[in-house]
């Protein structure tokens, strides 16, 4: 698997592999008496899922040279329509049912806007980023008889994946993943398409259908992260939840070496990006940094990475343009 | 029975005749050699073929029954490969995976993807074709010609009975071509139809069977190729005499060096040029398109550094670091492609032209809006631009008069060189008579014009001196008597062995 890695991608695994080793060497050094770091890796689990779950399916999209920035959004209304479902007292297989299928569908609207309308799909996704916010506080506030704007979900019943098996959803859907991109042509055809449209239609492929899987794809790993982000919390709030989300799931796929136009990257970076991000959170808290300033440094971090691989494709490009 | 035959197919585009009705036929086993200038119709004619582009009427006949190809697809489904300038590959997946994209892929008894069979397969198409790259390696990382070979041999894999090379040899050095040849001959024995594109006529003359010279998108002639010589071909490619009258008011003279170039170089663009432009002299920059012009026109101008060589601007060494500097020390650049580098197309005709010169105007960063108004309606008025006024939108112009427009952007500065790249490219005949009349005044006020162009009785009528680029270097600088159509072209496909035809520094 590793040979079909460019020699730039094998790279940024060893480096991130590294620092990954670095901040959990800090993390243990910083621990206080009485915390024990079986712990940490322990709550890792859960905390990571959602990130690590929706940035496989967004590597997947931006292998395709499209990107799907509505994703917070998009889990915003899945937690708003199970939430509501537990409301009115549908059982916890129903709710986690409905959770995923929502996300799954909005993801597949967003890939049939952008192959429909033909407009680019950080546009489509931009006006869904704001959209489906709006939808989800619309459904809330309709359904809800005296919304206030946040809608609790008491019952530990329903937080299983959240707070209980997170952690073991991630690591049977990692291992799925991991081995599906080792031995699927899908995950190629994806490539094939962010690398040279040109190319896929001359060989009779259909542009359309490709684009259209790896929205498929995303919207079922961005089910679960939505399911397991949403079964975390005792209230959801539709106006506040998930918010900077997409640019956490992006900072990670950039992070871990997929180039944000398409054609490059690979599943295993952008794990090892999400735990990066998550580890430099963590040492920040156990280093007792103050907690504004941790969101600070983590954005920092997260445009820094991006801003930095855009910088430099964007000066090969422009060597292009100009040659 | 031939396996390609076209019956009065035409082309056009906005109501410009791209391909005018042209008959053509092929046989199977056959290398027939296409030449033209550039803008004869050449890539139409490829297009139209190969499913890019939809004739508008006349009748292709492929393998005897009337073919309609909607896409590329379907073109190559039937049997007909193009190879273009620019290869469709994708360059982050393997060879293999280049290779068989599209096609279905061997599998495991529970689905996965056999790689190793995948590669085996690709590795057998590829000895097939006698070539001898590793089927796992980058699409990206293979050389240029390797590149080509693959396509080559992808195209071939799907039982190709028409292979279309345009160009095939414009980024490859001399062994490689040989080497291309050698699979063109294989396949020529093989019983596969070859339409070879190509601006070298050396080439030509060694690859093809029959050469067809197509002009201002009419098919002139067709004959055997060991029935004509080189000379033969350039005349028809050619065909027209220098009719049209280029202004020449200008005296004769032979001022100062303006800009002087010495064996100046970068890394894959242009190598070894050493030529000076003289104060009130016209310099033609002639060449086949990617030979290096227009990147070291910008080059001089400072949109790229230098990796080699010196470049003086009135004696003192010119290392311009951006264009502001060129500006400032009186060296303009009027670019190729005026609506993607020249002008924003939504401004107006005043505000593209004071572009130029506002920030001479500026006091503490404001702009008085009397002086600048006077200066724009002096700049339209010197050059005629004909629009309702200052404030129409610069898109909505003619391409002439936007052209216009860009010149007088920078003539305000009163520079003293000026780089025109492409100064008449679109523009209809009546304004192209004006700008070369503008340009033909601009050197007879003493300032040096370097101007680049493809159009071959522009660049020669306008010249003192005409220097064509081939591969990025200057092969030729012809003068007087030997500035002639054939020996530019000539000089432009490396065959030019005429009087001068070493580059002198002057």
């Amino acid at each position: 698997m590793l040979t079909r890695l460019s020699p730039y991608l094998r790279q940024r695994l060893a480096f991130l592999v590294a620092g990954n080793v670095v901040l959990l060497v800090a993390i243990a050094l910083l621990l206080k008496q009485g915390a024990s770091f079986s712990d940490v890796l322990e709550r890792c689990g859960p905390d990571v899922a959602p990130t690590v779950l929706a940035g496989l399916g967004m590597t997947g999209v931006i292998f395709t040279g499209a990107i799907d920035i509505s994703i917070a959004s998009i889990i915003v209304v899945a937690g708003t329509v199970f939430g509501i479902l537990v409301q009115r007292g549908g059982s916890p297989a129903a709710c986690y049912a409905a959770c995923v299928l929502v996300t799954w569908l909005l993801s597949m609207v967003n890939g049939w806007l952008v192959r429909g309308l033909r407009v680019p799909a950080i546009i489509i996704t931009l006006a869904g980023l704001t959209f489906y916010r709006g939808l989800a506080l619309v459904i809330a506030d309709m359904a809800i008889p005296s919304f206030t704007g946040n809608i609790s979900v008491p019952d530990e019943a329903f937080h299983g994946p959240g707070k209980v098996y997170g952690g073991w959803i991630l690591v049977a859907v990692l291992a799925g993943a991991l081995a599906w991109e080792a031995f699927a042509r899908v995950p190629r055809r994806w490539l094939a398409l962010g690398s040279s449209e040109e190319a896929c239609r001359l060989a009779g492929l259909n542009p359309g259908r490709i684009l259209q899987s790896a929205f498929c794809a995303s919207g079922l790993f961005l089910g679960l992260a939505g399911l397991i982000f949403v079964t975390r919390v005792q209230a959801i709030e539709p106006a506040r939840m998930a918010l900077g989300f997409e640019l956490q799931v992006i900072g990670a796929v950039v992070l871990g070496g997929t180039n944000i136009f398409g054609g490059e990257g690979c599943f295993a970076g952008t794990v090892l990006g999400a735990l990066f991000l998550y580890f430099t959170a963590q040492v920040l808290v156990y280093a007792g940094v103050n907690p504004y300033f941790q969101e600070a440094v983590t954005g920092a971090l997260i445009i820094g990475v991006i801003g930095l691989d855009c910088a430099l494709h964007r000066r090969r490009k422009l060597l292009e343009e100009l040659a | 029975m031939p396996l390609l035959k076209l019956e009065a197919v035409e082309k056009s585009f906005a109501g410009v005749r791209a391909l005018r009705p042209i008959q053509l036929e092929l046989a199977a086993g056959e290398v027939l050699g296409l030449i033209g200038e550039n803008g004869a119709g050449k890539s139409t004619l490829i297009k139209v073929l190969s499913g890019v582009l939809a004739p508008d009427a006349g009748v292709i006949t492929w393998e005897g029954r009337p073919a309609r190809f909607q896409t590329p697809h379907e073109a190559l489904a039937a049997g007909i490969a193009t190879i273009h300038q620019e290869l469709a590959c994708c360059g982050s997946l393997s060879v293999a995976e280049n290779l068989l994209l599209g096609e279905p892929w061997p599998r495991r008894a529970w689905g996965g993807v056999a790689w190793g069979r995948l590669e085996a397969e690709a590795a057998r198409q590829l000895a097939h074709f006698g070539l001898d790259i590793a089927p796992s390696r980058f699409f990206h990382e293979l050389s240029a010609a390797q590149k080509q070979e693959v396509a080559i041999a992808r195209a071939l894999s799907r039982q190709a009975r028409l292979l279309i090379l345009d160009e095939p040899s414009a980024s490859l050095s001399e062994p490689e071509v040989r080497r291309l040849f050698e699979h063109l001959e294989r396949l020529r024995a093989a019983g596969v139809a070859i339409l070879y594109v190509s601006h070298r006529l050396d080439e030509i003359v060694k690859l093809t069977d029959r050469v067809a010279v197509l002009r201002d998108g009419e098919l002139v002639a067709v004959y055997p190729t060991r029935e004509a010589d080189v000379k033969r071909m350039v005349r028809d490619m050619v065909g027209r005499p220098l009719d049209q009258v280029y202004p020449h008011t200008r005296p004769a003279r032979a001022d100062s060096r303006s800009l002087e170039l010495e064996r100046v170089g970068r890394a894959g663009m242009f190598e070894e040029v050493s030529f000076a432009v003289h104060s009130g002299e016209i310099v033609g920059l002639a060449g086949l398109v990617g030979a290096g012009r227009s990147e070291l026109a910008r080059a001089i101008f400072g949109l790229y550094p230098v990796d080699r060589g010196q470049m003086r601007l009135f004696g003192r060494p010119w290392t311009p670091r951006d264009p502001r500097q060129a500006l400032n020390a009186g060296l303009v650049y009027v670019p190729e492609e005026r609506k993607r580098q020249g002008l924003v197309l939504e401004h107006s005709v005043g505000e593209s032209i004071s572009i130029g010169f506002s920030d001479l105007l500026a006091r503490w960063g404001l702009i008085p809006a009397g002086a600048e108004t006077a200066r724009v309606q002096r700049a339209l008025e010197t050059f005629a631009i004909r629009a309702t006024g200052p404030d129409q939108t610069v898109g909505t112009l003619s391409g002439g008069n936007q052209q216009k427009a860009l010149l007088a952007r920078w003539l305000d500065r009163e520079p003293r060189v000026i780089v025109l790249d492409e100064p008449t490219r679109g523009v209809d005949v009546g304004a192209k008579a004006e700008i070369h009349a503008l340009i033909d005044r601009l050197a007879g006020q003493g300032k040096a014009v370097l101007m680049v162009s493809s159009e071959l009785p522009e660049v020669l009528g306008m010249s003192d001196r005409v220097l064509v680029m081939r591969g990025g270097s200057v092969s030729a600088e012809l003068r007087g008597p030997a500035m002639t159509q054939e020996n530019v072209i000539l000089a432009a496909s490396g065959l030019y062995t005429g009087e001068g035809g070493s580059p002198s520094s002057c």
